[in-house]
Parts: structure tokens; sequence; C-alpha cells
């Protein structure tokens, strides 16, 4: 300001001595020559010295309202804020990116709000303490035989066990506006909202859910108190995606293997039982289909035997009737014939004295088989 | 004339910036502050805007930020009702709400006033969790569960404290962070926890082992009935078939002493299948035949 006042002013002083020399030009007619070019040298020199001051000046001024040009970038909004209150209501008090202008401080101040497409807390609960160099490395510090509250972060699930669980929350601004001016840091806010969200759905949780029966389920309650908590708080973000990661507390983790591996057991125990299933069945049906195809073979046969017998018991019939008794022992002596001739016998004499002869054999014993010659 | 006019104006130009430098203040978005008479506060201001005032050391302005803060508690060891000590931490969101009470309370100082507010946190802690036993915290019933009721609850009495005192805060939000046990409880837990897996594993082997057999049961008795209707299917079919050859059966009836004759050859036929013994005496024919050798041989040695 102090600035354009001396501006002001020069040019007064610059008119001051031109009006002058004009004046007494006339007069001054006997006075020496040189005085007279002194003076016009003097008043040149002072024009010309004012042109580059004028010229200064209005580079000043350009220069004052240029300052209020600025740029957005493609990763930031900005405000301006025009006696501290913003400009514009709503979605119009965010400039997009490109060239603005604003009044320079102290009318106009321009505030820059950068919006990553997408920002990422994770948990700072829940898990015990490692750094994920450690993890890279499978150098994590061994675990005690407890856990200490000040330094091992854990879950109490629902079913009083403890977990640890940890989780990543990618979102983004749904307003910008609102997460600058209405928090101080409001990522620290949508991580206490994370962690609180953890903590509260582990408490609902049982310990075999979470690490196994229902671990989408955990993963999708923990994001639905993320959502409401952030709605609650208005904290204006919408979570793109919420990763949840749990395991059993270390110094468990070989007794929680080994109930996997019971786990496994039984399902091989099962799946073996039922191939036992269908194996025993298919078996079955095939041998009641054997069972019903020889009793249609052996049925088939009867009858044709029956029917056979009963034309070979026609053409007997007229023999026997004319001698029933010839041709029994006929008949009978003959079918004794070919009877005999593949068992093993033996011929008891009939004792002249009375008396009954005595045979002693063996038995369990093996008959021997025809033709070969053993006795008991 | 024409320049003293210039003077005058450019003379009250800079008289106006300066008077403005000097009367007004601006109060920013996000900010609230409060004015001051002679150190007394007498106007709060939480919108902005630009803002008369009375120049210095008449009037004096206060500017506080009124975004929302984080503050999160020290944890500290805390009774429930069923005498189960909880760690427990929390975090809120507080804001400066009213310049004018929360500048002469704290004299403007953020950490006093967190300092204050933490001691309030414990005490509404101490006492909401008080009220509580362990399965308000951690249930699987979601209806028993009470986790809102005890934070809603904590902030209740931090709010009603805070408007007691007229601290010109305002909370904002309040959650649990953080539950825990005490070290040495974690270890008892640890202990009860490997029992539990134990049961688990065993309760594994048992129950597989039962399902196992009842399904191998069902199958081996699946298979029985399955093999019992094909016998029961076969004897239906060999009595069709003796019902189909009843009428064939008539044929025999002409003369019963010769069939019966018949099957009795037949039956002796089947029975001397391979590996049998006869013992006959010779009077058994054809072996009768024996009994008429001529009188003049050694009758006695032949059976010896």
């Amino acid at each position: 300001m102090s600035e354009e006042h001396s501006h002001h002013h020069h040019p007064h002083d610059h008119d001051h001595p031109h009006d002058q020399g004009a004046e007494h030009s006339p007069s001054a007619d006997p006075a020496p020559e040189t005085q007279d070019a002194s003076s016009q040298a003097l008043s040149e020199a002072l024009r010309s010295s004012f042109a580059v001051v004028k010229i200064v000046m209005v580079l000043m001024v350009l220069a004052f309202f240029g300052s209020g040009f600025f740029t957005v970038g493609p990763q930031e909004k900005a405000v301006i804020l025009r006696f501290g209150k913003p400009v514009g209501e709503g979605e119009n008090r965010l400039l997009a990116a490109g060239l603005h202008w604003s009044f320079p401080y102290p009318i106009d101040e321009v505030v820059k709000i950068p919006i990553t497409e997408q920002q990422i807390v994770s948990s700072t609960i829940g898990w015990y303490r490692t750094t994920p160099e450690q993890e890279l490395s499978g150098e994590e510090l061994p675990a005690g035989p407890s856990l200490n509250p000040a330094i091992d972060g854990y879950l109490i699930t629902g079913d009083r066990n403890i977990i640890h669980s940890r989780a990543t929350l990618r979102y983004h601004i749904q307003d910008p506006f609102n997460f600058t001016f209405n928090f101080v840091a409001a990522s620290n806010t949508v991580q206490n909202v994370l962690n609180n969200s953890l903590l509260y759905t582990a408490a609902r949780f049982k310990v075999d859910d979470v690490l196994l029966n229902q671990v989408a389920a955990f993963r999708e309650a923990v994001q639905d108190r993320v959502e409401e908590l952030a709605e609650e708080q208005h904290l204006g973000i919408i979570v793109e995606q919420c990763d949840v990661e749990s395991r059993p507390p270390r110094q468990l983790q070989a007794v929680f293997d080994q109930v996997t591996i019971a786990r496994q057991n039984r399902n091989k125990a099962l799946i073996d039982a039922n191939s036992y299933t269908n194996e025993v069945l298919s078996q079955a049906l095939g041998t009641s289909s054997t069972i019903i195809n020889q009793a249609s073979v052996t049925s088939a046969n009867y009858v044709t035997n029956m029917v056979a017998e009963a034309r070979r018991f026609n053409d007997l019939l007229p023999i026997y009737q004319s001698d029933p008794g010839l041709f029994t022992q006929q008949y009978l002596v003959k079918a004794m014939g070919e009877a005999l001739t593949n068992v093993e016998k033996w011929a008891q004499p009939t004792s002249d004295n009375g008396k009954s002869t005595e045979v002693r054999l063996m038995l369990n014993r093996e008959p021997p088989q025809p033709k070969a010659a053993a006795g008991s | 004339m024409k320049r003293n006019l210039l003077t005058v104006v450019v003379g009250a130009v800079i008289i106006l910036i300066f008077g403005l430098l000097l009367f007004v203040f601006q109060v920013r978005q996000s900010e609230v502050a409060v004015v001051t008479t002679f150190g007394k506060p007498v106007q709060n201001i939480d919108q902005p805007g630009a803002y008369f005032k009375w120049p210095w050391p008449i009037q004096k302005i206060y500017k506080f930020d009124q975004r929302t803060q984080n503050f999160e508690d020290k944890f500290s060891q805390t009774l429930t009702r069923d005498n189960n000590n909880l760690i427990v931490t929390i975090y809120t969101g507080w804001k400066i709400s009213d310049a004018s009470a929360f500048y002469p309370k704290f004299l403007g100082s953020v950490p006093a006033a967190q300092a204050a507010l933490e001691n309030m946190l414990r005490n509404a802690k101490n006492a909401v969790i008080g009220q509580h036993d362990l399965s308000d915290f951690v249930n699987t019933d979601p209806k028993q569960l009470k986790f809102d009721e005890i934070e809603a609850q904590i902030q209740q009495e931090v709010q009603v404290d805070l408007t007691t005192n007229n601290y010109g805060i305002s909370l904002e939000f309040l959650g649990l962070k953080k539950i825990e046990l005490p070290e040495s409880v974690t270890q008892s837990v640890f202990e009860r926890m490997k029992a539990d897996r134990q049961l688990l594993i065993n309760k594994e082997q048992y129950e597989g082992e039962k399902e196992a057999t009842i399904i191998r049961a069902d199958a081996d008795r699946q298979a029985a009935e399955t093999i019992a209707n094909a016998q029961a299917a076969a004897i239906r079919i060999r009595g069709e078939a003796e019902a189909a050859a009843a009428p064939t059966l008539r044929v025999f009836e002409k003369d019963p002493d010769l069939y019966i004759f018949l099957l009795r050859i037949e039956a002796l036929k089947a029975s001397m299948n391979q590996k049998t013994t006869l013992i006959f005496d010779d009077r058994t024919p054809p072996f009768d035949l024996f009994q008429h050798l001529p009188d003049n041989s050694p009758t006695n040695s032949a059976s010896e």
C-alpha cells in the first residue's frame, strides 16, 4: 500500500517541475544557455525515470492481481476462503484441477486438499508385536507364555478366547471438504473406527467362526461396522475394501493345528465310509442280480426237467407195469453199477456163525480218491 | 486542487486499510473465536467470516481449531461387576464447541483440556464398566452383548460432566479401542483354550468314528436288504416255476410206486459222489453174488 501511495505522489512531482519550466521559459531568456541546457537535461532524466517507475508500478499492480492465479493439480481439490468463509455451496466449494483465480491475501485464502484416489489404513490393535520386515524375513520375536497388554495386541472373542486379528481398510473420500475442515486428523479417526469394528465384531464371534467356519462373514461384519460408524461420525468416506486376517495365538498354534488334522481325519473317515457304502451296495446289487438270475435259470431248468421226466415216466410206465419186479431189479442193479464206480467200497461177508462182525472206521479221515488203495 | 484531492483520497484509503487491520478480524472455516474486552470474554464466534472488534488493548481475539480432534486415554485396569479385571482403552473425537467457555477454563491450552478429558474418561469408564459383567462385553449372543450400550453410557457420563463443568467442549463420538486382560490372566486363558482344543480334537475323532460306523452299518444293512429282497424274488421265481410245473406232476400220479422208485434211484445216484465210502455185506445186490460161490473154498479166511 505504501508503494502505491508513493506512485501517486511521483506523477505530481513530475507535473510540477514541468509546469514551472513552462512558466519560466519566457522570462528566463537572458539566462545562460548552460543553465537552460542543464535543467532541460535534468527534466529529461526525471521524465525517463518516471516512465520506468510507471512501468514498474503497472507491473506491480499486475503482479498483485496476478498472484491471485493458482493451479489445482489432478490429485487435489481447492477451496477459496473469502474472509475465512468458503466461497460457494456444497459441491461447488471444491475447485477441480486447472487454473483458477482468487483475490490475494488477506481477502481470499486458498486451501488445497490432496485427494489421492485411494486411502489405506491398517488396524493398530489385535496383533502381536511385529514389523513387516520381521514378518517377511520370518524372524519374529518368539512368543512368550503370556500376552502383555502394553505390547501385544489381541482380541477377545464372544466365547472368551484370545485370537489375533488385523484389518486393512481401503476407502476413498467422498466429501473432501468435510474431511479437511471438520477433522484435525480424519485418517486417524478412520483408523480408530477400524480398530473399534474389529474389537466389536470379535466380541460377537466364536473363535472357530473367526478362524475357520465363518471367515467371510467375520470380514463382512467388520466392514459393516466400519461403514455404520463412518456414517454415524460423519466421516464422509466410502469403503472400497476391507481385508481381515486372523490367526490363533502363536502359543497355541500346535494344538490348533492338531484340531485341523483331526477335522481332516474325520473328513477322510467319512469319505472312506462313503466309498465303503458304494462298494458294498454295488456288490450287493451284483449278488442279488446273480441270485435272481440263478433262480430264473434253475426255475427254467426245473420246468424243463420236469417235462423231460414226465416224458420218461410215460415211456417207462408200460414196461414197469408189464412186470414191476423185474423192472425194479433191473433198474436198481444198473443204477448201482453206475453209482458204485465212483466210490470207495467195502464188502463185508456175512459171518456164518451168526456173530456180528465189527468194522472200525477212522472218522474225520479224508476218504481216498477212487483207484487209490487205502484202508483204516 | 487536483493534487490535494488525490492526496486526500490516497490518505483516506491508507487510513481505511489501517483501520480495517485494527478493527476487523477474520475467523476461518474450521475455527472458532472468542472476543475478550479487557480480558473478559464477551462474544463467541462459531461461524467463519469477517468480524468487527475494538483495537488492542481494548479487545483481544483468541482463535481455536474447532475441528474434531482425536484423543485416546491411556490403558488402565478396571473391575467389572463380576470381578473380572479388564484393561480397556477408549478413543474419542472431541471438539471445542464454545470458545468463550473453553478459553477461560484452559487458557486456550489443548493439552490442558485433554488432561481434563482424560480424567473424566477414567471416571466414566470405571463407573460404567463396574456396572457390567464381562458377558456384556463379549458374547456370542448379539442380544446379550451390550457393547454399544457401554460405549453410549460412557459417552453419556462424560458428556454430562462436560456440560456440568461448562468446559466448552463437546464429545463427537466415543468408542472402545481395546479390551484386554491382565497378563497373568492370558496365561490361564491359554490353558483353558488348550483344554478346549483337546476336547475338540477328541470330539472330532469320536464323532468321525461314530459317523463312519453308522454309515458303514447302514451300508451293510442296505446290502443285506438288497440280497434278502433278491432271495425273496428268487423264491418267488421258483414258486412260480413249481406252480408252472404242477400240471406236469399229475402225470406221476398214474403210478406213484414207479415215481417214488425212480426218485429213490436219483437220490442214490446223487449221494454217490466222490469221497464216499460204502460198506456192504454180501446180501446186498449185486454183492449177493459172492454168497453163491462154491462151498469148497476156504470160507472163514475171506474176511480176515
